[in-house]
């Protein structure tokens, strides 16, 4: 119980930033760049390991954006000029031009290299139909559902080679599934179709949105953990979860921030982590920070990492001794008004 | 017809006018370029935009809010009362903003946008309208810590935006446009967001604009069509059934019709934005009607932003000409 994980991407080291750019200029050749990203991904997964995290991620060390990654090897897709993001930040947003094809597996030959490097399981980590629709401009498909399905069945193929290859977590990303409330059974339909017949564990992140209006929709999500980010929000969105009875699904607990350099204490992490346990079941949970870690530096990366692994660790040991004392797990806490 | 832009355009263009107010604003934070530097930065800009749009047949114009990160910021920048705070989300958009956060009651120090409105109209002979947050969708797009309810801020940023849009009309705006996007969510108060409207153009000495886009603006039609304006904008792309219900409306104002996708780049057939207008002639005269794209064109990359004002330009070309043969 309380198995601690991270949410998917890592933030890559200076010297594959700086081959980055260097690819990109046409410094350095393909093969070069993938032996760095390699090196930086074998990084990650003994840094995982020696921090004792349970299930691990290859850290994305070899994508940017998470929907232009997906869109690039994808069929269909036209890279655009700049879009503003925010502030003076752009990105280059995808056009749709065409029927969506998968040309061959995109992130499985990625994951066996991370799961060849240790006996811990390795998550697969795919983008969502939905938010790949909503994070790309359509000129072909008629409609937004047309669309989300059509990306649906690439995914699922992606997710099948996935499982075939040996993952036994598969995780379908869709932070852009709070945006529009109205549009919940879409990306449940899509999301459906992506995890359908799969037998390895199924999961989806979802961050910032309207918690309020997507929750009581939430159990219907066709996966069998829903991460969320709980820290951010100091810990609110438990209140929502509070209201809607006891939650069927596993759930992924963001206990740290990642948009801020302040580094939690464990006690601090330990304490949001036992308020959760009002909530949920110590047997549904799992443990990590709010979202990918990527924007911070590989310290402070790591350092979240570790508040997460001994938070767990500390709370697990007090639910133990609970259960040696008492005979039943600290039940009478952890169970909602069910 | 008059073809118009809406408000925002592209600030940044690969094959035009550069990516350069990406550097120049990053070494203007780190205090390594003047604020006259970045000042000539967004001109040269501005003036690039203009061409544009002129180039394309618009007949009014704007001036692209090259130096405007979001609908809201501009504003509350330059008014007593405000904290700039961490990113929310735009509405429907996969964009962010910075929310606002009121701590007292606002103040406005001096003009906000007069100095950069007299620029933008110096560049062409065409006329340019100059563009405010309309003080409802402003107020919803702020964390009121102060008033803590929506009808004394609604209001009192009525009054400042009054004072704004005066000056700007002083400084010569022949149309002062007001921007309401929170009308087509959730459950607005409608009757609050038109009464801050009639405050924000009392004795205003230009035409006036009250322009909505995104969402589904349902039972706030109706009335948005009473709003004491000279011009109304309906953005009929995201809501597609809105064509319709303006068809069972009387419209006594000018209309600004919202017509190509600006939110997309897929490119709208003439013949699709012929019947458009066709529709729509039924219902008001032709000099009183103003196309447009639904909203900004700064959701798309620089080339299909132009290529849609390329292609409103190029539609309303041809269909006047069709009607005078």
């Amino acid at each position: 119980m309380l198995l601690t994980t991270s949410v998917g991407s890592l933030p890559k080291p200076d010297y594959l930033m700086k081959a980055r750019t260097q690819a990109r200029r046409g410094e350095i050749t393909a093969a070069q760049l993938r032996a760095l990203e390699e090196q930086a991904t074998r990084e990650w997964i003994e840094t995982q390991e020696a921090l004792g995290v349970d299930i691990l991620v290859d850290g994305e060390q070899y994508r940017g954006d998470m929907v232009a990654y997906f869109s690039e090897q994808l069929g269909g897709f036209k890279q655009s000029e700049l879009v503003r993001s925010y502030g003076n930040r752009y990105y280059r947003k995808p056009i749709i031009m065409g029927k969506i094809t998968r040309r061959k597996p995109i992130t499985v030959s990625w994951w066996t290299y991370a799961q060849s490097l240790t006996s811990r399981p390795v998550k697969g980590m795919l983008t969502g139909p939905y938010t790949i629709m909503d994070w790309s401009f359509n000129e072909y498909y008629p409609s937004r559902r047309a669309t989300t399905l059509a990306i649906a069945q690439v995914v699922r193929d992606e997710a099948r080679d996935l499982e075939r290859a040996g993952a036994q977590y598969i995780q379908i990303d869709e932070p852009a599934i709070s945006t529009r409330p109205e549009e919940m059974d879409l990306a449940i339909d899509a999301l459906g179709i992506v995890t359908k017949g799969l037998k390895a564990k199924t999961l989806t992140h979802i961050c910032y949105g309207d918690f309020k209006a997507i929750g009581p929709k939430l159990r219907r999500l066709p996966v069998d953990q829903i991460d969320l980010e709980f820290a951010n929000r100091n810990f609110e969105l438990l209140q929502v979860f509070k209201r809607f009875g006891r939650f069927p699904k596993e759930i992924g607990l963001g206990i740290v921030d990642v948009h801020s350099h302040r580094i939690e204490s464990v006690e601090e992490a330990a304490n949001n982590l036992r308020k959760a346990l009002t909530v949920f079941r110590p047997e549904q949970v799992y443990v990590d920070p709010d979202c990918g870690l990527k924007t911070r530096s590989v310290e402070e990366a790591k350092d979240k990492l570790r508040v997460v692994v001994e938070a767990a660790r500390v709370v697990r040991d007090e639910l133990r001794s609970g259960l040696s004392r008492n005979g039943a797990p600290g039940r009478g806490r952890a169970v909602s008004h069910a | 017809m008059i073809p118009t832009a809406i408000g925002n355009y592209p600030k940044v263009a690969e094959a035009t006018y550069g990516t350069k107010l990406i550097g120049t604003l990053t070494r203007w934070q780190r205090k390594e370029l003047s604020d006259a530097d970045l000042e000539a930065t967004c001109r040269t800009i501005t003036r690039a935009v203009i061409k544009e749009q002129e180039a394309a047949g618009l007949q009014v114009l704007t001036d692209g809010q090259i130096r405007w990160e979001d609908l809201v910021t501009p504003v509350a920048r330059r008014l007593d009362g405000f904290e700039i705070n961490g990113l929310s989300r735009y509405f429907d958009n996969n964009v962010y903003y910075r929310r606002p956060i009121l701590h007292k009651t606002p103040r406005r120090r001096g003009p906000i946008l007069v100095d950069e409105y007299r620029f933008a109209a110096s560049c062409t002979k065409k006329p340019v309208k100059a563009v405010l947050p309309a003080p409802y969708s402003f107020a919803r797009l702020c964390e009121d810590r102060h008033f803590k309810r929506e009808r004394p801020f609604a209001l009192r940023m009525a009054e400042l935006l009054n004072e704004e849009a005066k000056a700007l009309a002083r400084a010569g705006a022949p149309i002062i446009q007001f921007d309401e996007p929170a009308l087509g969510f959730g459950k607005p108060d409608v009757k609050l967001a038109l009464e801050a409207l009639s405050v924000a153009t009392r004795g205003v000495k230009a035409q006036t604009a009250v322009v909505s886009y995104f969402g589904s603006l349902d039972g706030a039609l109706t009335p948005l069509l009473r709003a004491k304006v000279d011009i109304v904008g309906v953005d009929v792309v995201s809501d597609p059934g809105a064509l319709a219900r303006l068809g069972r409306e009387r419209i006594t104002s000018a209309l600004s019709l919202g017509c190509l996708d600006a939110r997309n780049t897929k490119l709208e057939p003439v013949s699709a934005l012929h019947a458009v207008f066709r529709r729509i002639l039924k219902q008001v005269p032709a000099d009183r009607l103003y196309v447009s794209p639904n909203c900004g064109l700064e959701f798309l990359p620089h080339p299909q932003a132009r290529a849609k004002l390329r292609r409103l330009g190029e539609a309303v070309r041809s269909f006047s000409a069709k009607r005078r043969a």
